[in-house]
C-alpha cells in the first residue's frame, strides 16, 4: 500500500471520527447496556482530564483563590476584577500581545518559506533536490533544547538579544512543515499538474491558482500546529528575552509564579493568567479541529 | 513522479529553497556545530576560552551527579511513555466503542494538545499544593501525606503526572486514526468468537496498531526528554535534592545558573546523541513497516 493510499484511508477514518457519522457504526455490534458503562467511564475520564483547568477557571473568579477543599469550588464574583488586574497590572495584556506577535510572525514566515521550499522540491526538475530535502529533514535532529546554549551566544553576537527577531527568525525553517507540504503536493493528481503545464502556467500563477486553492485544509492545519508550537514555547524566550516589556505569556506565568510563592500575589490572579494563556491555542484548536486532524494524518505517513 | 516536475529553472529553484536553507544553516546547523566545538573548550562568562580536548566529556563520565541525572531522565521517560500510551490507548478504545457523541468525546480528550506546558505546571502546582491544594485534603484523607516540596519521589510523581496529562491529547489524535482503520470485519469476527471487550483491544487492536504505537513511543520519548522543561522549572526547579533534575533542566542550570558554557555544550552534545539515536530507530521502524504494508 502506498503512502498516499494509506494517508487517504486515514483521512476517511478521521472524517468519520470527527464528522460524527455515528449511525453507520452499527449499534448492533455493541449491546446498548454495555454502552452505558462505556459512556460512564468516558464521562469520568473526560472529567478527570478537564478537572485541573476547571479548577483554574473557578479560582480565577474568586477573591483570594484559597480553595482547600472540593466544596470550595464554587465560582466567585471577582472574575472581571481579577482578569482586569492580570491584564493591566500584571502585564498580561503586554505578554499576550508579544506572544501573539511572535506566533503570527512564526506561522506566516514558516508557511511562506516552507511553501516555497516544498514547491521547489516537488515541482522543479533540478539536480540534488532529494539531497536538499534530506538536509532540511535532518534538522529534526536539532530541536531547540539541543542548541539553545550556542544559539544564545549567536543571537547576542548578532545583537538580536531581547528582541522579536530572536524569538521568531530561528524558528522559521521547519522540517515538519516542508515535509507535510511535500507529502500533500505529491498527492495532488498529476493530471492537474500536467494540465497546468499545457496551459503554460508559470510558477507564480501555478502556486496561487492551483497549489494554494488545492491545499487550503493542509495550510490551515499546518498553521494551527505551528501556532500552538510557537505560542507554547517557554525555554527559548526564558533565556533570550530579559525585559518584561518584551516577554511572552509563558514566561509571564513564571514571573507570576515567583510572586505567588513569595506571597505577594493571590492565586486567583495566577489562575486568571493561566486561563488567558491557554485560551488562544485552545480556541484555535477547537475551531479548526478538522483540518488539524487531517494534517496530522499526513504527518505520520 | 517525473510528471510533476513541470518547471526547470535552476536559479528559480535555488531561490525558492534559499530562505529555508539559510535559516537552517545559520540557526540550526551552525549552533549545533558550535556546541560540538565549545564542548572541547573550557568556556564561561568573563574568562578566556581554553582548549581542553575531551576533558569535559571525561568530567561528565566521572560525575555521579550527571549519572544520576541520566538515570532520572531515563526512568522518567520510560514512565511517561508507558503511562501516556496506556491511558491514551484506553481512552481511544472507549471512544471507539461508543456509538453516539464520538466527535464530542474526541475533542474533550484531545484538547490538552493545545495546553501550554507552563499553564499545565501552574495549575498542577495549585491543585496539588501541599498546603493549599484542592486535592491535598482528599489525598491526605486517605492517609497519605502530601509533601512534594520536600519529598523527592512525590515531586517526581507530580512532574510525571503533569507530563502524562499534557501528552494524552497528542497520542489520542494518532491512536484514533489507527483504530478507525481497523477493518470492521475483524471486530465482528472477534465478537462472534466471543472475545471480550478488553481482550479484543489487547489481542486484536494493539497488534494491528503496532506501527502507530511505535511512532508514539519515539515521539513520547523525545517529549519526555525535551518537552518537559517547563514542568520541572515551574514545579520543582530540579529538586528536592535533585530528584527531578532531568537532563534538559540540568543543562539549563549548567548554562544559565553556573555559566559553564563548555560543560553545557558537552551536555548539549549528549542530548543531541539521544535525539539522533531515537530518530534513527524511528526511521528504521518506519521503513520496516512500509515493507510490510507494500
Amino acid at each position: 500500500m502506498s503512502a498516499i493510499q494509506y494517508t487517504k484511508r486515514r483521512f476517511e477514518a478521521l472524517r468519520r471520527a470527527i464528522g460524527g457519522d455515528d449511525e453507520e457504526e452499527s449499534a448492533a455490534l455493541t449491546g446498548s447496556e454495555e454502552s452505558v458503562g462505556v459512556h460512564l467511564q468516558l464521562w469520568l475520564l473526560v472529567g478527570m482530564v478537564a478537572f485541573p483547568i476547571l479548577v483554574a477557571v473557578v479560582v480565577s473568579t474568586k477573591q483570594q483563590g484559597i480553595v482547600t477543599s472540593l466544596p470550595d469550588l464554587v465560582p466567585g464574583t471577582y472574575a472581571v476584577e481579577n482578569y482586569r488586574e492580570a491584564i493591566v497590572d500584571y502585564g498580561f495584556g503586554r505578554f499576550m500581545w508579544n506572544s501573539l506577535l511572535m506566533s503570527v510572525v512564526v506561522v506566516v514566515g514558516k508557511l511562506v518559506i516552507s511553501v516555497l521550499a516544498a514547491m521547489a522540491i516537488v515541482y522543479y526538475r533540478v539536480p540534488y533536490k532529494d539531497l536538499v530535502f534530506l538536509f532540511v529533514l535532518f534538522t529534526l535532529l536539532l530541536p531547540v533544547p539541543v542548541r539553545f546554549i550556542p544559539l544564545f551566544q549567536l543571537i547576542n553576537d548578532l545583537g538580536w538579544g531581547n528582541s522579536l527577531l530572536a524569538i521568531t527568525v530561528p524558528y522559521l525553517a521547519s522540517a515538519t512543515t516542508v515535509f507535510i507540504l511535500r507529502q500533500h503536493f505529491l498527492s495532488i493528481p498529476t493530471s492537474i499538474v500536467e494540465t497546468a503545464k499545457l496551459d503554460g502556467v508559470g510558477p507564480v500563477k501555478f502556486t496561487l491558482q492551483v497549489l494554494v486553492p488545492m491545499s487550503k485544509g493542509v495550510l490551515v492545519g499546518v498553521s494551527i500546529i505551528m501556532f500552538v508550537y510557537a505560542w507554547n514555547q517557554y525555554l527559548w524566550p526564558l533565556v533570550i528575552i530579559d525585559s518584561e516589556a518584551n516577554q511572552v505569556a509563558q514566561v509571564g506565568l513564571q514571573l507570576l509564579q515567583g510572586d505567588v510563592q513569595g506571597g505577594q500575589l493571590s492565586w486567583s490572579l495566577v489562575m486568571a493568567g493561566s486561563v488567558l494563556t491557554l485560551l488562544p491555542p485552545l480556541a484555535l484548536m477547537v475551531l479548526f479541529r478538522k483540518p488539524l486532524l487531517e494534517t496530522f494524518a499526513i504527518q505520520q505517513k | 513522479m517525473s510528471t510533476r516536475e513541470i518547471f526547470d529553472g535552476r536559479l528559480e529553484a535555488a531561490l525558492l529553497l534559499a530562505p529555508t536553507l539559510l535559516v537552517s544553516v545559520v540557526f540550526l546547523y551552525y549552533p549545533t556545530a558550535l556546541a560540538f566545538r565549545t564542548s572541547l573548550f573550557d568556556s564561561g562568562f568573563g574568562r578566556a576560552e581554553e582548549f581542553v580536548g575531551l576533558e569535559n566529556y571525561l568530567t561528565l563520565l566521572g560525575s555521579s551527579a550527571y549519572h544520576s541525572s541520566v538515570v532520572i531522565s531515563v526512568v522518567f521517560a520510560a514512565l511517561v511513555v508507558a503511562g501516556t500510551i496506556a491511558v491514551s490507548l484506553y481512552l481511544t478504545f472507549l471512544i471507539h466503542e461508543v456509538d453516539t457523541g464520538q466527535g464530542w468525546y474526541l475533542i474533550s480528550v484531545i484538547w490538552p494538545y493545545a495546553l501550554p506546558p507552563a499553564v499545565a505546571a501552574l495549575v498542577f502546582l495549585f491543585v496539588f499544593h501541599p498546603t493549599l491544594g484542592v486535592l491535598t485534603g482528599p489525598i491526605e484523607a486517605l492517609g497519605l501525606e502530601v509533601d512534594w516540596f520536600n519529598d523527592g519521589p512525590q515531586a517526581f510523581l507530580v512532574v510525571l503526572l503533569v507530563a502524562i496529562w499534557k501528552q494524552i491529547g497528542y497520542n489520542v489524535i494518532f491512536m484514533i486514526a489507527a483504530m478507525k482503520n481497523i477493518p470492521d470485519a475483524l471486530t465482528e469476527t472477534a465478537e462472534l468468537d466471543g472475545v471480550g471487550r478488553l481482550h479484543r483491544l489487547v489481542s486484536v487492536y494493539v497488534p494491528i496498531m503496532t506501527p502507530t504505537l511505535f511512532f508514539l513511543v519515539i515521539i513520547n520519548t523525545i517529549y519526555a526528554f525535551f518537552g518537559t522543561f517547563a514542568f520541572v522549572d515551574l514545579l520543582t526547579s530540579g529538586g528536592p535534592a535533585n530528584a527531578t533534575n532531568v537532563l534538559i533542566f540540568d543543562l539549563y542550570r549548567e548554562g544559565f545558573s553556573f555559566f559553564n558554557f563548555g560543560v553545557a555544550s558537552t551536555k548539549s552534545v549528549v542530548l543531541f546523541l539521544v535525539v539522533a539515536v531515537l530518530m534513527v530507530i524511528q526511521f528504521r521502524l518506519t521503513e520496516e513497516y512500509s515493507y510490510y504494508g507494500a
